[in-house]
């Protein structure tokens, strides 16, 4: 009976700090125990990103990396919608932020009456992957159309023919590469010269399966494509399945856009020749990190080439076949 | 400290106390979670408060300035400027940036809210000035801002209730888990508290119940039993060796009372034995006083015969008589029982004139001593003429030739050796065996009992302690010496 009592103290008294403990770590592990401590985590600078509302892996890769530069600099960042939300671009001015960076989709007088509206406050401007306006208070990161026709040029080239007619498919989900077709068109011949045929320009809109309907189109309208090339990872892959229903791979080639899991294994069944990929992180992170450089040191650089890759089933490497 | 805890009251305080503070600790966990609900509503509900007074100064603000823009009403001007400056004064001055989101719209609003307020002051110089196109152009300007203002504020406002809604489900979570884990914080904290309660009462009692068993043992007599050492409470400890000493003094006082009870029966055995000798004496005394009665009548007998031989000229035989007259005087005389060695002596001598008297030719007595001896010392009474008496008598029965009988008195310090040897027939050893035991106090003395016996047995019972005070040396056919050895540094045992 003694020994009963005694063990059954000793459990319950267990019991009861374990108890303890673990009522003390569910209110303490909860939020609200620690809601001031975060609101008084005073960050230095106010920035606002101004990016399409779509929800593409793009402007969510970009936002990510404006989220950690922002973290690592000590910086908070609010985002809006460029597209749904242009009157909070038009009193941005008003709204006490430190630095702005958007990703511009047109370049008409409205955005650049803004532009100029936000030139007299002297706030700084940082425009991504798009540059529509030049002046001292605005400034460029993202990865140069012309390089980026320039590596699709080399990719065409990889199928070794005399002739090549390519169609060249835009989106409205990478809306910077359409805004600057020219450069990449430039870039395009530039590399492929005489060997250049027909070039034929396209476009999808945010309809994920806009894409096959148009490879479909194309190929009933167009039968001498010989080469497609795709300016978005999900157009891509609903192209390659379109060239796949159509029984013409091998027949017209395709060179797409991203770097998923998907794509690359396209790659390196053959039925995507190459990849052109752009880094959105570091476009995001090198944004708020120019911003950051102005409002500490008063001036940046004026041009960020963040830089791309092209993957191919060479550079693929014998990593992915053993995966 | 520690003597207080191990007492039954701290311990009942103890476990009280413990209690208490761990169902307090409980119900103030309950009551910080619900406070902190609370908490979280108010503030919910202060920023609620605080965002839709904006939103009326700023109403107060726009209505008037349309009537101020649109029929230059003073009224209105007044009205919208106390409006303007209390909402300046309304809006924080410090903006700390904040990672919170909501915090950030807050920020933005308020710097919409400054542009807003010299929007509003600039419209109603350009109204002084005159500037209808100014004016006009910037009231269609500020009702932008205005209408965004208000939106902004509607999307704090939403955005703060779907958190709190959000936080309010989570937080409503945690409290019940917070409830559930408390009632079985209670439930655990109960259960101790009652296991504590029995091991207490278990601690007094079962202790109890061994002090009863062991009382109901010593009831019983059995005082034998081994002390009770209890690992208990310190009143019940206490208890317990108040017990073991109140067993242990009744145990002690009842073996001094058997010991007083041995004594007391030792003492009446010793009475018993007194009474016994005491009888003994008596009768002893009543022997002697018949023994001398005859003497005396003897004496004056032989007195008388003694005048008639010196009448009749009759001379060894009036010696022969005064001798004899001598010695039963000594006799008759010595009452004590020890005299000098002289007195002895001389009764000796009186018993040897006699003897030299009676057998002229057939015995010769050699006396070896010193007078010196002989006056200095003492000797029980009536033990020379015994020894003689009984050489004389039982030494030479068959013997024809002549008797020698030797008496020796000599000091060996510390010892008094009186020696009475014969050229007899000797005595057999089971004979001396028997005259050597020592006899007790149940021994009946006969009126036969005298001569060598009574000697030794009268040496025995002067000097109980000294084994060798009589010694019987003898040969059969050529002789005995029976030797006395008195230890003159000890005191004989005459007191009765």
């Amino acid at each position: 009976m003694n020994n009963f009592l005694k063990y059954a103290t000793f459990f319950l008294t267990t019991l009861l700090f374990l108890l303890f403990i673990i009522i003390v770590k569910i209110m303490v592990s909860s939020p609200f125990f620690f809601e001031k401590h975060d609101l008084l985590n005073e960050k230095s600078f106010h920035y606002s990103f101004f990016l399409p509302g779509s929800n593409y892996t793009l402007f969510n890769k970009i936002k990510e990396g404006a989220e950690d530069a922002a973290n690592n600099m000590n910086c908070a960042i609010s985002f809006h919608a460029i597209d749904s939300d242009p009157l909070s671009f038009a009193l941005l001015a008003s709204t006490g932020v430190d630095g702005i960076s958007l990703y511009p989709l047109t370049k008409d007088n409205e955005m650049i009456a803004l532009f100029n509206k936000l030139s007299e406050t002297s706030i700084p401007v940082i425009q991504i992957e798009n540059q529509i306006v030049k002046d001292e208070n605005t400034f460029f990161v993202g990865t140069n159309n012309y390089e980026s026709g320039k590596s699709i040029g080399k990719l065409v080239l990889k199928t070794e023919k005399e002739l090549v007619n390519l169609v060249l498919i835009y989106s409205d989900k990478n809306p910077g590469l359409y805004s600057g077709r020219t450069l990449v068109e430039m870039g395009i011949k530039s590399v492929l010269g005489h060997k250049l045929g027909n070039i034929q320009m396209e476009k999808t809109s945010l309809n994920p399966l806009d894409a096959e309907r148009l490879v479909y189109d194309l190929m009933r309208n167009n039968p001498s494509t010989d080469i497609i090339i795709l300016t978005d990872p999900n157009d891509t892959m609903v192209a390659v399945q379109a060239i796949i229903d159509l029984n013409l791979v091998g027949t017209v080639q395709v060179i797409g856009f991203g770097d998923n899991e998907i794509i690359k294994e396209y790659i390196y069944k053959g039925l995507v020749i190459g990849s052109i990929v752009r880094n959105p992180y570091k476009i995001g992170y090198t944004a708020v990190m120019a911003l950051y450089e102005i409002s500490i040191n008063g001036y940046t650089s004026a041009y960020v080439d963040t830089g791309i890759n092209i993957i191919t089933a060479e550079n693929l490497g014998n990593n992915y076949e053993e995966d | 400290m520690k003597r207080i805890k191990n007492s039954l009251r701290g311990k009942i305080l103890y476990s009280f106390l413990l209690s208490i503070i761990f169902i307090s600790l409980s119900f103030l966990f309950v009551l910080g979670a619900s406070i902190k609900l609370q908490n979280v509503a108010d503030k919910r509900f202060e920023d609620e408060k605080f965002l839709n007074n904006i939103l009326s100064y700023l109403n107060e603000i726009q209505e008037p300035l349309e009537d101020y823009l649109s029929i230059f009403s003073s009224a209105s001007l007044k009205k919208l400027l106390d409006a303007t400056e209390s909402l300046e004064g309304y809006i924080p001055n410090s903006r700390p940036i904040l990672s919170n989101k909501r915090e950030l719209m807050k920020r933005e609003i308020f710097f919409l809210i400054d542009s807003y307020l010299i929007k509003v002051d600039e419209i109603i110089k350009d109204k002084r000035g005159r500037k209808v196109y100014d004016y006009s152009r910037g009231f269609e300007e500020l009702s932008v801002l205005y209408n965004y203002i208000n939106k902004k504020i509607q999307d704090v406002s939403l955005q703060g209730f779907q958190s709190q809604l959000a936080e309010y489900n989570s937080f409503l979570e945690l409290f019940r888990n917070v409830q559930l884990y408390s009632l079985i914080l209670i439930l655990t904290i109960v259960f101790i508290s009652f296991i504590t309660l029995i091991r207490n009462v278990s601690i007094i009692s079962d202790p109890m119940y061994k002090l009863s068993s062991m009382a109901s043992e010593i009831s019983d007599g059995n005082f034998n039993i081994p002390d009770i050492h209890l690992d208990s409470v310190s009143e019940i400890n206490r208890v317990a060796g108040a017990f073991n000493n109140m067993k242990n003094g009744i145990n002690n006082y009842i073996e001094k009372l058997k010991e007083q009870k041995g004594i007391e029966q030792d003492i009446l055995a010793e009475r018993v034995r007194n009474l016994k000798m005491e009888q003994l004496l008596k009768r002893m005394e009543l022997y002697t006083m018949q023994a001398q009665m005859n003497p005396h009548f003897l004496f004056n007998t032989i007195n008388t015969g003694v005048q008639l031989a010196i009448v009749e000229e009759a001379e060894r035989t009036a010696d022969y008589m005064e001798n004899l007259a001598e010695l039963f005087r000594y006799n008759i005389r010595e009452r004590r029982f020890f005299v000098p060695l002289r007195h002895e002596f001389q009764g000796l001598n009186s018993y040897i004139n006699i003897l030299r008297i009676r057998f002229p030719n057939s015995l010769k007595i050699i006396i070896d001593t010193e007078d010196e001896i002989i006056d200095k010392y003492e000797c029980p009474a009536m033990i020379l003429q015994p020894l003689v008496e009984n050489s004389v008598i039982h030494a030479f029965k068959t013997k024809d030739s002549l008797g020698t009988i030797s008496i020796s008195i000599k000091y060996d310090s510390p010892y008094l050796r009186i020696t009475v040897s014969d050229n007899g027939i000797g005595i057999e050893q089971s004979v001396i065996d028997g005259l050597l035991i020592p006899h007790t106090h149940n021994y009946k003395l006969s009126s036969k009992v005298m001569g060598l016996e009574n000697v030794i047995q009268r040496c025995y019972f002067f000097y109980p302690e000294q084994e060798n005070i009589i010694n019987i040396d003898s040969q059969l056919g050529s002789g005995t010496k029976i030797e006395i050895n008195i230890n003159t540094e000890v005191e004989p045992c005459i007191a009765l």
